[in-house]
Formats: C-alpha cells, structure tokens, sequence
C-alpha cells in the first residue's frame, strides 16, 4: 500500500491513468490519490500534457493525409487481383506438385489405414469428430466466400426469391474441378453456395464449393437450417448483415452451434437431401441450369 | 428437390453469367480488408509521416500493409489484435523503405528532413507559434520517445507498442514517462 509520506513516481501516475496497472496496485494509487494534492497535481500536469501533445499530433499531421477515396479504389482493385492470383497459384501447385504427392499420399494411406485398424479394435469412431466437420467446411483459399453490394432491406424483402437461386451445371463443373473432383465423387456433393444469396452471397465462383450429401453429419440441409436461422435474425435486426456473412464464411459449422446452441446438428435439421438423379454429363454449351438442392426446414 | 424459373436478371446466358463478371462481386475477406483500411489508414499514416516518410511512400506502404494483412487472414492466421498487426508491419515497412532510400541517397531531403528537428517556414505559418515550439521540443526527443508517443496516442496499449518496437514493457512505461516531462518541462518554460 501507498503512504501518504511516500508519493508517487511520475511513472507510476501515467501508468495509472493508461490503465496498466494491476488492479491491486491501481487500488493502492487511487487512494493515494484521493489523499495527496501533491500527487493529483501532478497527475493533472501529466493530463494537460498529454493533451496538448494529442491536439498538437492531430492538428499537424492530418491537413497532409490525402482523401482515402483513391487509395481506397487501388486496394480494392488489388485485393481483387491478389484473390484472383492465389486462386490461379493454388490450381497450378496441386497439378504442379502431383508426382510428388503420390509418394507421400501412398505413405499416408498405410499410415492411415493402420491407425483405422488400431481404432477398430481399441475405440469407436464419434460422428461428429473434427475430420467430419473439416469435410464440411470449405477450403477458404478456393471458397473465401463473395457477397454481391446489397442493402439490408433488399436482403430481407428479396430473401424468399433468393432462397432456391440455380447454379448452372457448367459453373458446377467448373467448382468440382477447381476441387479435383472427379464424376464419381461429384455425385456425393452439392454445389452451394457458402454465403447464401438470401444474405447477399454472389455467384461469383469464389462462392461455390461442392457441399457433401451424406460423407459428414454437417450435411446441406444442415447448413440450410442455419442460412434461415441467420436470414430471420439479420432481418429481426439482432445480427447485423455483414457479421452474418462473416461467420457464414469463415466457419458456418461454428456459426451453427452459435447460433441453435448446439454441439452438434439438431435432429430436425439432419435429414439427408438425395443427390440429384440428373448428371454433370452434359454439353458444355448447355444452358439448363441445376437446381440447387434445398430441403425445407420450416418448423 | 425445388427448383424456380430463370430470373433474368440474375441467371445471365452461359459465358457471361456468374463466372464471366467476378470484378462485380467482393469477397468477404476482401470487405473485412477493406473497412480495416478505412478504420486504420489516417492513424497508420501519420504514425509513417513521423518515422519521417514522405506522404507519396506513406501511402505505399499502407497499401502493403493491407496487402499483407488480406494474406495473413487468407491463410488463416491469428485475428488476435490486428490493429497491433498492422501497426507492426506498417513499422518495419517504413524503416525498411527508409533504410533503403538512405543508402540510395544518403544526402537526399528525406535524411535531411530528420537531421533538422527546427519546424519549417510552413509549419510556422500552418500550426502556429506554440504547436511550432512543441513540433521543435518533440523531435528533439531520442527517436524511440518519440514511437513511443505517437503510438500511444494513436490508441495503443503498453504490451503493443513493446511487440511494434521491439522493447520491453517496462521500457515503454519509462519512454513515455520521460517524454511527457520533457514535453512538460519544455511547456513551462516557454509560458514563463
């Protein structure tokens, strides 16, 4: 504790008033304070000159600060540039760094398939172990997630129409192969999108991955329930627009247990969507869009 | 399964639809890039103007520091204080560039600038007598008093301005505490 005979250090005073002290000493010193004139004075001065040196910063330096609309602009144009370059660098390593992969691949499969072994006999798989959700979840450098300029009233007056918008075959062949999915596999996914266009998702390809039907208990119509869960509270004003596509997009699994309170997916939102009986195997001039997949979760 | 009509104004012809326009779309890490620049540029200019660069290269760099800032998060790295982040890379960017600008030239205006700590005929006129004298009295201070000070009044803990400048905490309490009483000192002496 603070005597009143023993004042306090100058430095001891600014790291009172820039709340870094630990909140027993913080304690000691406001009460000090409260008894010393000698040490509030001072503490005064400090105060005036820290204040005179903000006012002097602020009116010096800010007549120099061009206007951010320009800057802003180039950022933006090479952000989009930066995006579109590491989406580009990502397809030429994996084609790049296949050979190499085989080796390790084959290494891995041993590997894997003697810890399956070991698990078999001493321990039971969960269902809703990390590698189900990571299945779930898009690879955030091929799907970072791209939403379109809207505002929040078009979001919650055009949100019904937006519910079942098409993804043309052709744009889903394109996402399957920017995935490395072959025919066989793509029957197994969904082409959807990551930040809904009821929230303001665009079609843009950044937003498209392939969604597993049935390989993980995080499935589409998991997701589905959380894109309307999101929609009404976006609308009901308790999330605002841009957070909604935020956690949507970095991680909509962590956004569902936020948001139903929940580890893992509710019964009433785990039914399994059926893949499309229609094929990928079309021309690549067709025109007839896929319709994306999207079961009804209204309670 | 459902399915609804084209909407022509959403489902363009094949080649020109989703995949032919993505300049129009914006991806959420870009936005998040974005609003942080907006919330970060002035602080994170006026800090690089008094590391003594020029607005031109300030500018430059602020853009490499978002750059740098949308891979970091592509990567999907820490989002832990991302403000202390940018102020860090911001830091190590401008003394590079300065680095490199002075053994390009080492007489050039940009070594000058620092050398003479008097404010100049426009700051005179521009800030005043009084601000004038504070501009002198702050840029004779040691250069690391100085980061201090201008870090702290951008809004940054003590634990941050240590990580930016590479010092301990306890150094930072003691900077700051001798700058202000100089800044003081030189205040009380220009009033009597």
């Amino acid at each position: 504790m603070s005597r009143l005979d023993q004042h306090l250090t100058n430095r001891e005073l600014l790291e009172f008033a820039d709340g870094e002290l630990a909140a027993t000493r913080a304690e000691s010193v406001r009460l000090h304070l409260a008894a010393c004139w000698a040490c509030r004075t001072r503490s005064a001065e400090l105060e005036a000159t820290i204040s005179r040196f903000v006012q002097w910063k602020q009116s010096g330096s800010d007549p120099r600060i061009p206007p951010p609309e320009g800057p802003r602009a180039l950022l933006r144009a090479r952000l989009a540039a930066e995006a579109s370059q590491v989406s580009q660098g990502q397809q030429r390593t994996d084609s790049q760094g296949w050979a190499r992969a085989v080796a390790g691949i084959a290494a891995l499969a041993i590997f894997v398939l003697g810890l399956t072994v070991f698990f078999q006999r001493h321990a039971s798989f969960g269902a809703f172990d990390s590698a189900s959700q990571a299945e779930a979840v898009p690879d955030r450098g091929l799907t970072p997630g791209a939403v379109r300029p809207v505002r929040l009233q078009d979001v919650c007056s055009e949100g019904q129409s937006d519910k079942n918008r098409a993804v043309p075959v052709i744009v889903q062949q394109q996402v399957f192969q920017k995935y490395g999915l072959n025919r066989a596999r793509a029957a197994d996914f969904e082409v959807d999108y990551l930040i809904t266009p009821e929230l303001g998702g665009s079609d843009d390809i950044r937003n498209l991955w392939p969604e597993p039907y049935t390989s993980t208990a995080w499935t589409a119509s998991v997701k589905d329930a959380l894109e309307d869960r999101l929609h009404e509270l976006v609308c009901q004003g308790h999330v605002d627009l841009y957070t909604a596509q935020r956690e949507i997009s970095t991680d909509w699994i962590a956004a569902y247990k936020k948001y139903f309170h929940t580890e893992k997916p509710l019964l009433q939102h785990a039914a399994t969507p059926s893949p499309p009986a229609q094929s990928l195997d079309q021309p690549e001039d067709s025109a007839q869009p896929q319709a994306r997949t999207k079961v009804s979760t209204a309670s | 399964m459902l399915s609804r009509p084209l909407n022509p104004a959403l489902d363009l012809p094949l080649g020109l639809g989703q995949c032919a326009q993505p300049a129009r779309a914006e991806s959420v890490l870009e936005q998040e890039v974005v609003e942080l620049f907006d919330a970060l540029r002035d602080s994170l200019l006026r800090y690089i103007f008094s590391l003594g660069l020029p607005v031109a290269d300030g500018e430059d760099v602020v853009q490499e520091v978002f750059l740098l800032l949308f891979r970091h998060l592509q990567l999907g790295r820490s989002r832990q204080n991302l403000r202390g982040w940018t102020f860090r890379v911001a830091h190590n960017l401008t003394l590079k560039r300065r680095y490199a600008s002075r053994r390009q030239n080492p007489l050039g205006s940009e070594a000058e600038e620092r050398l003479d700590p008097n404010p100049t005929a426009e700051e005179w006129l521009l800030f005043g007598e009084k601000q004038a004298q504070l501009t002198a009295v702050f840029r004779a201070l040691p250069e690391t008093d100085q980061r201090c000070l201008q870090l702290r009044a951008e809004g940054l803990r003590y634990r941050e301005i240590a990580d930016i400048l590479g010092i301990s905490l306890g150094s930072v309490s003691i900077y700051l505490t001798r700058s202000l009483e100089r800044l003081g000192r030189a205040e009380g002496q220009s009033k009597s």
